[in-house]
Parts: C-alpha cells; structure tokens; sequence
C-alpha cells in the first residue's frame, strides 16, 4: 500500500467508526436503560439488569403497547401495498406510455408533496370528523396514501426508466401481450425498485407522528410513535424504562423488514440487457 | 416453408414533437423478395430503424401501404397488424435480452407465446437446435450478464431464428463488435441465413456488411432511398454521388471543374488540377455541350503511368503501406486524392492515367451521367 491508501482507508475507517457511533449511540442507549430495572441507575450507581421493563409492556393492558403495534402494523402494511400497486403503475405508465402531459404529472405529484404536513392537518381533521372516520385506520391510511405516494412513484420511476425500451420492443416481437410484458418482463425488472419504495413508504408510516396525533384519539387507532409518547407512569413519573423497551420492540419490524428486503434491493439487476 | 415477400409502397413516417412535424420517411417504394437477404445502408439518423419498426409493426406508418405475400398488414387509415400476427421476429441495435432470464429461458420466450405453447421437451429441442446451430449450447445456464458480446449477439439471434418465423429483421446486430469477431460473425450470419431461406431485412451503416451480407442492397439518406440493386451494380454504376462517396473504401475521389476543350482534347479544370479525359470518353460528353460536371474515380482506378503524357499528374503527399499495396495521398482543393498501386511510387510527382471504362461523372445536382 501506498502512503497515499494508507490515509485514505485510516480516513475511511475513522469516518465509519464516527458515523457508527453516531447512528448507534442512541439505540444503545435505548437498549441498557430498557434493560435496567430502575432508570436513575446512572446518579445512583446501583443498577440490576432484567427484562421486567419488557415483561411490563407486554402484558400490562393499561400500557396498550400491543394494539399500538397491531395499529402500525395493519396500517403501515396496508398503505405501504397500496403506494407501491399504484405508484408503480403510475412509473410505468409514464416510463412507457406516450399521453400528453407525462412530463408534467410527476412533477405535480411532487409538489403536491411540497406541502408541509401542519399546513394541512387542521383540514383533515374537519374533514374526517365529519366523515366520521376520526379515530380509526382509514384517517390514517388515506392521508398517509397521499403523503408517500410522490416519493415511492419518484423512486420507481427513476427504476422503470432505466429499463431500456427495446426490451418492451423485443417481448412484444417475441408475441407477448401488453399485460405479459409487464408481469414477465418490466417488473421483475423493476423489483428492487418497487421493494424499495415499499420499504421506504412503509418506515414512513411506522414512525409518523403529527397525523397518527392529531387524527387518532385512544388505543383504537393509535400507532406506536403516539402511544409511547403518551405513556403514563404509575406516580407522575416518567416510565423510561417502559418506554425504551417499548422502543426497542418497536425497531424490531423495521429490523427484520430491512434485513428481507435488502436481499432484493441489489444494485445490477440490469446487467446484460443491452450492448457493452 | 414458403418464404415472404415484402411490398412498400410509397410508405411515410413521420414523428409529432415539440419542435413541430419531423418527416423521417418519405415516401418509400420498395419490393423484397421472398427468401432474400436485403441490406438497408444509410448513414446515422437516416431512418433506417424507422423502416425496419414499421415492417416489425412496432410503429404505425402515416401514409402508404406495407404488404406481406397479397396481405396488406399496415396502411395509414386503420389496417394495422401487430409484430406477432406479421409472424416476424427482430434482433435489436441493442441486444435487448432479457437480464433476469437464463439464455434458454431468453431462446424460448418466444415459444411460450405461442397460440399453441409445445410441451416442455419439445421446447428444449428447438431451443437446443437453435443453440447448437449459432455454437452456444454450452452457455445455456447463463445470464445475459455472464456473456461476452459475441455470445450476446448470438443469443439474440437464437431468440429471433427460433419458431421460423417468416420474416427476420436485424437492426445493426454487428455494430458492437469488434472487427475481428465482426468478420466471422458475418459470414456466419451470411449462412445462416443461406441455410434457414427466411426473407431477411438487415439494417446497417457499415458498407463493407452490406456489399458482403446482401443479395440487394437499398442505400437511403434522409429518409429517402437513393438507389436499390445488387451490390455489383451500385459499385459499378452508383446513381448519384451522395452513394458514390458511401460504397467503396477508400472512397471514390471526387473533382469538380469546368470542361475546356483544347487541341482536340477535353480537359477538366479542378482548380489547380488539369485532367485530360480519355478521348472516348471526351466524345460522347461533347455531344451533351455540358459545361460543368465533376468526375469520381475509385482510386483503384488510377493507373500509374511511367511514360508517355499522363492524363493528370499529382504530388505526392503521404504514402501508407496497407499490406499488399499502397495508398498514395494527394492534397487537393477539393479535398484528398487517393490513389490505390501495387508499387510504392518513388519521387514526389505521381503521373496518372484514366480508363474510360470506370469513370463517373455527375452533373451539378450530383446525379450520374450515364454516357
Ligand atoms: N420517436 C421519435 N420521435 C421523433 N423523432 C424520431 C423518433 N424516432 C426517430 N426519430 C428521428 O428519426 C430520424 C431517424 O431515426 P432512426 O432511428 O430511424 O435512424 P437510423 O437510421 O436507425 O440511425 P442509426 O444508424 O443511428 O441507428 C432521426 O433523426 C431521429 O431523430
Ligand atoms: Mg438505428
């Protein structure tokens, strides 16, 4: 090795450690004061590990911890499959598709994204009040539809895109039909696209905070973000070791989502298609 | 099988954009003949891939007629059928294989389109067949990623040749190759093609794969066809000089003048240079009382002269050594004069003599002058 590799893999290493501990420093954090059975351990420096922080949040039905996680999980799931069905017809359509304005509907879908979330929630609260769907799933998964539709439609367009056209071209020779061409071909092709969109809209879901909030009222409806901020101690006290358990099992379908959908989420899928 | 024939009659295309109408063909009248290999040539942006998509009924033309055997399959008013029902298939500019297929699964896709789709042994016969026939019947577990160029280009031929299909279409299937895998493929395509009796259209800008490849050849510029025959006859007697100067390598050289007569010979001054036309061919132009003309000469087609008074006389610029013989490079007005010999010239002055029998001349719209 060079001097100059040298300083340049010591450079590189020391910036991963930092953004390592920068990343991770928190959730570690998260994890000891789960772990410990009292959260002033720190001040008074006796400490005993055990899992009663995670046992509490499981059981107790006062904490509800179980419904917010099915709350997230239902609606996270159900508006992730949404986003991702119309997002990538959407991508392919204008990848593919000659109508006028396909220029110009992505970049409006965009701005619709622009606006920030406050600016509108007051709206969507009158509005679903008197649709009488405060406090249910759908006040969440219709504004979150429309909150995640841009950047998943923005994701698969840049993947539909970069699959050459003389592959559609090449199919429909080869005497496959519009719909065949699509299943067969475009979106296996486009599949780490789509997976991360999906991926993408469905984190999006699981931690928003401001519509779950002001759009929700109890455990009915409330996701896990809301439901671990409004968590109650039993005397007044915040519950921070209830707390950070809970946020622990919260990242753990996050986790295992990532870890899946990774696997798809390879780059070079393409290769191979055309010349070079 | 009964092999194809293609009737084009006056077809035109043209593309609606931004910047207004761009007519990319007009006018197109052209008879392939079944069982023919027929070379488009024609210089980039030509239209070339326009034609060949509207013959593979990936695009609609907007006027004229296209016919298979009696069937009319596209007209500008509604009658249009679709790649499959023309029972054609294609070989891509760019390959375009299917990246997440195995190259068996690319062969076959064609096959499992089929109206009536063959039991899966069957299938992996033709398949097989196709494979052994192009020499990559060891690859067929590979993806398209796992291949070289060559064996890209040959999968994608399989794809094409693999249900017979009646008309074949190839779109510059050579142009990414290098040279050397270039010159076998072509012959290997050339015998292919012998072999299987499929009418097939071969696009190419490269004059050298379509003096080779084709029974005929169709030269086109700017969307319109300058001349149609065998490679022979537009070698021997290109129509204007826009394909005088595209077939032939090096090409032809070209000088423009004015002709004077004097002392019973006829001269043609470009520029600086005099040329004495031979004398028959001095007749017969003297009869047309043109003025201005310019004379092409292939530079194979210029013969030293060692005594006696030349018909024009170059100075010697460059020389290269290309194997067997020499090209002996003039600069001129007009551009650079080649001339093609078997002995490397000595001294700095070239003495030339013309044969009547392979001159060109052109009048000033650039169209021949058939004497
Ligand atoms: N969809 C389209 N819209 C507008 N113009 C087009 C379209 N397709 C082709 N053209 C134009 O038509 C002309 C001919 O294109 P074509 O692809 O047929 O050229 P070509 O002869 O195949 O060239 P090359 O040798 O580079 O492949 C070009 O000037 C191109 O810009
Ligand atoms: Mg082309």
């Amino acid at each position: 090795m060079t001097r100059e590799e040298i300083i340049k893999s010591c450079l590189i290493f020391a910036t991963g450690l930092f953004l390592m501990a920068f990343t991770l420093g928190p959730f570690i954090w998260m994890i000891w004061i789960s772990l410990a059975d009292r959260a002033d351990f720190l001040v008074t420096g006796q400490v005993e590990y055990s899992l009663s922080n995670y046992r509490q949040v499981l059981t107790a039905h006062s904490l509800h911890f179980l419904d917010y996680l099915s709350n997230s999980l239902w609606i996270s799931t159900i508006t992730a499959i949404i986003v991702t069905l119309f997002s990538s017809m959407a991508a392919y359509a204008v990848s593919r598709m000659r109508f006028p304005g396909r220029s110009v509907v992505p970049l409006l879908i965009l701005a619709m994204s622009m606006f920030p979330q406050i600016s509108i929630v007051g709206y969507l609260f009158e509005m679903f009040s008197k649709a009488g769907l405060i406090n249910s799933h759908m006040a969440l998964i219709l504004p979150y539809i429309a909150w995640t539709i841009p950047i998943a439609l923005w994701i698969n367009m840049s993947y539909f895109t970069q699959i050459p056209l003389d592959l559609d071209k090449a199919a429909l020779v080869d005497g496959a039909g519009r719909m065949k061409v699509l299943y067969k071909i475009i979106f296996p092709l486009a599949l780490p696209g789509i997976f991360s969109s999906a991926l993408l809209v469905f984190i999006a879901c699981f931690n928003e905070f401001l519509f779950a909030i002001m759009l929700t009222i109890d455990y009915t409806a409330q996701t896990l973000p809301v439901g671990i901020a409004l968590f109650q101690g039993l005397h007044g006290e915040i519950p921070w070791g209830n707390l950070m358990a809970a946020s622990a099992i919260a990242s753990v379908p996050l986790v295992i989502l990532t870890l899946i959908f990774q696997r798809y989420i390879v780059a070079g899928l393409m290769g191979g298609a055309v010349k070079g | 099988m009964q092999a194809t024939k293609i009737t084009i009659k006056s077809l035109a295309k043209s593309f609606i954009t931004f910047r207004g109408k761009v007519d990319v063909l007009k006018s197109i009248d052209l008879t392939i003949e079944p069982g023919e290999f027929f070379v488009l040539l024609g210089p980039s942006g030509c239209g070339k891939s326009t034609l060949l998509n509207l013959l593979a009924g990936l695009e609609k033309p907007s006027g004229g007629e296209l016919y298979f055997d009696q069937e009319l399959v596209a007209d500008a008013v509604g009658k249009f059928s679709g790649p499959f029902e023309r029972d054609i298939s294609m070989v891509f500019q760019s390959y375009a294989l299917y990246p997440h297929m195995t190259v068996e699964e690319n062969i076959a896709f064609p096959l499992t389109n089929l109206p009536q789709v063959p039991t899966s042994d069957v299938m992996r016969t033709k398949v097989k067949e196709a494979a052994t026939l192009l020499q990559i019947d060891h690859l067929l577990d590979r993806k398209p990623a796992e291949l070289s160029g060559g064996q890209r280009q040959r999968v994608a031929i399989g794809r094409a040749i693999v249900r017979n299909p009646k008309v074949c279409l190839m779109d510059e299937p050579l142009s990414n190759l290098d040279a050397k895998l270039r010159n076998e493929m072509r012959a290997h395509l050339k015998d292919l093609q012998k072999r299987l009796g499929v009418t097939t259209v071969y696009v190419t800008h490269d004059q050298l794969e379509a003096m080779t490849l084709g029974h005929r050849i169709a030269i086109m510029n700017n969307g319109v066809l300058q001349q149609v025959g065998t490679p022979v006859e537009i070698y021997r007697a290109p129509v204007n000089q826009f394909v005088a100067r595209f077939i032939g390598s090096p090409t032809m050289n070209m000088l423009s003048g004015e002709l004077n007569e004097e002392a019973g010979n006829l001269y043609l001054q470009a520029d600086a240079l005099k040329i004495r036309l031979p004398a028959e061919t001095a007749g017969r132009l003297k009869a047309r009382n043109l003025k201005k003309v310019t004379l092409g000469v292939r530079p194979e087609r210029l013969y030293v002269k060692s005594e006696g008074e030349p018909d024009l006389a170059l100075p010697v610029n460059v020389i290269e050594n290309v194997g067997p013989e020499y090209l002996v490079y003039s600069f001129h007005q007009q551009g650079q004069i080649v001339v093609r010999t078997p002995d490397e010239p000595t001294g700095d002055r070239l003495d030339l003599s013309l044969d009547a029998g392979h001159l060109h001349l052109f009048d000033e719209q650039g169209a021949r002058i058939n004497l």
